[in-house]
């Protein structure tokens, strides 16, 4: 007779950064069954925005959703209420909106791929990159006046201008960066530790991608091409050198590739945005009450990330709905375990760069 | 003998918990732990385990189902213990203060010695926030190495002797000494 085991991982882990609680059913080593349970960060704050807070402060209230796509948060809602009132932002604030949002994903993936590292055990390579990350925050908090919550965008445009100088320290930044980048990518693929070790564990063919509706990194380390911001018209993403980064194999080492060759892809648009960016405004003044229905969406570092706003003409919305992308994302997570060997599972989870407190808002 | 409690102040360990916050303050603790900032040089190190730490690090403004947790986590930790509350949200509830399913902040469950302000907080804050909180933990190591005595002076109320008030406080003074 066959015996299983039900190992807890979680609420709280050293593997993990947020609260998050799988259960897994073990057969020996190998994982045949897996409960997730992820609301332990749940706040309610989809009910707070349309009872507590008013329209023009809300943008301010959704970045708390999540820190690490805090601007993905703030931008999706605003160009929604930007929809509903009907005004028209600059050239020159859609292009810093899209370079502090690719500043964003540099960094969010730079903490993934580091926590990958710590995660098969590989300490060195964890604090390497972590280092190399404070180059971009430092940029981020020259560009924005703090590391995390941004609280940049505003609704008709941008808060703070870029100066020449900030431009010049951000190429600067960005070249080191896009230096180290290039390095990390031969430790991936050549280092033992980290590229064969990891070849095979966790991986998710094109077919069940496609089945358990996968979206962001982990859908295009698979083959699937899906990336929001080659849908999108609201910002000009085609116009400063975006390119899909997909990958055939579908497990650890090709996510990890996805997201080094997607840093690469972010740096090339930052720095064609600062060479050729638009004279003009970065605000306009937009008036009116929100009345009607919006859908936005965006690619958050994980995936797509959709607003639906609706008004009723006063300064209260009636609602405010947020469909995050680790949400999406759980029946393929769930699906990837079966099978693997228990050790691996933190590996894996690192993988899927989870953000727990977007999924409970 | 090896002195355990002089060496304590040298490398605390620090517990993290994540009670409902939005992962800014979180990635910012990351990022002390990281060579930039680099808490270590205190002789900190990140645990996993409650039994171990000395210092409990709490981000986020509690949650209706992370409070049963972090009581948990807190009792299971030995004394000396401080706790620090990271961000503007574990302090007072910040922007979720009045949510539905918040409880405003981390001081309304477990004790709190250090707050650290600001919405993310910045880790130039979480590095003055955790000196501080070295300075309390030899404070009551210190506090509890004194020879505790356990009551005052017996009062005499109504012909019966009664001790319900005169039990000490760690760190009272004794009125006599």
């Amino acid at each position: 007779m066959k015996q299983t085991i039900n190992i807890p991982l979680g609420s709280q882990h050293i593997a993990l950064l947020e609260p998050v609680r799988f259960k897994f059913e073990c057969e020996n080593e190998k994982i045949i069954g897996v409960d997730s349970d992820v609301g332990f960060v749940h706040r309610g704050i989809e009910r707070a925005c349309t009872t507590k807070f008013k329209f023009d402060s809300i943008g301010y209230v959704v970045a708390r959703v999540c820190g690490l796509c805090a601007i993905t948060h703030s931008l999706s809602y605003t160009v929604a209420i930007e929809k509903l009132l009907g005004g028209e932002i600059s050239k020159k604030a859609k292009y810093l909106r899209i370079l502090l949002l690719e500043l964003d994903r540099i960094h969010s993936h730079m903490l993934c791929l580091s926590h990958t590292c710590e995660n098969a055990g590989f300490e060195a390579m964890f604090m390497r990159i972590m280092g190399d990350r404070e180059l971009v925050m430092e940029i981020q908090e020259l560009l924005t006046g703090n590391r995390v919550q941004f609280d940049y965008i505003s609704i008709g445009g941008v808060n703070r201008d870029l100066s020449s100088t900030v431009a010049l320290k951000i190429k600067e930044n960005l070249y080191e960066v896009k230096q180290k980048v290039l390095g990390y990518m031969d430790e991936f693929t050549h280092n033992w530790s980290l590229s064969l070790k990891f070849k095979g564990i966790g991986a998710l063919s094109l077919d069940d991608a496609y089945i358990f509706n996968a979206i962001g990194p982990l859908a295009r380390a698979s083959g699937l091409n899906i990336d929001v911001r080659n849908e999108i018209d609201y910002l000009p993403f085609n116009e400063v050198g975006f390119l899909m980064q997909t990958h055939s194999d579908g497990d650890i080492n090709a996510r990890n590739l996805v997201r080094l060759n997607e840093i690469l892809n972010s740096i090339l648009m930052c720095e064609n945005i600062i060479n050729g960016l638009p004279e003009g405004e970065i605000f306009t003044k937009i008036k009116g009450k929100p009345k009607g229905e919006a859908i936005v969406r965006f690619e958050a570092p994980r995936g797509e990330l959709m607003y639906y706003v609706k008004g009723n003409g006063t300064a209260m919305l009636d609602r405010v709905r947020i469909k995050t992308p680790t949400f999406s994302s759980i029946p393929a997570f769930s699906h990837i375990f079966v099978g693997q060997d228990y050790a691996d599972a933190p590996a894996i989870l690192a993988s899927f760069d989870p953000c727990l407190s977007c999924t409970a808002k | 003998m090896f002195d355990l409690k002089k060496y304590r102040k040298k490398s605390p360990w620090i517990l993290h918990y994540n009670a409902g916050s939005c992962n800014g303050c979180d990635i910012e603790i990351l990022a002390c732990l990281a060579p930039k900032y680099d808490l270590e040089r205190f002789g900190v190190i990140n645990t996993g385990n409650p039994k171990q730490s000395d210092i409990f690090l709490v981000t986020g403004p509690v949650t209706y189902r992370s409070r049963e947790r972090l009581v948990e986590l807190y009792t299971q930790m030995p004394e000396p213990k401080v706790v620090i509350a990271v961000g503007s949200c574990s302090c007072t509830g910040g922007v979720f203060r009045d949510m539905v399913n918040v409880e405003d902040g981390v001081d309304r469950y477990i004790p709190v010695d250090v707050y650290v302000a600001g919405c993310a907080t910045s880790p130039e804050l979480i590095i003055d926030g955790v000196v501080k909180a070295l300075e309390i933990l030899e404070q009551k190591t210190k506090e509890m190495e004194k020879p505790l005595k356990l009551f005052r002076e017996a009062t005499l109320q109504n012909s019966i002797v009664n001790r319900r008030h005169t039990a000490l406080k760690v760190g009272e003074k004794d009125e006599e000494d």
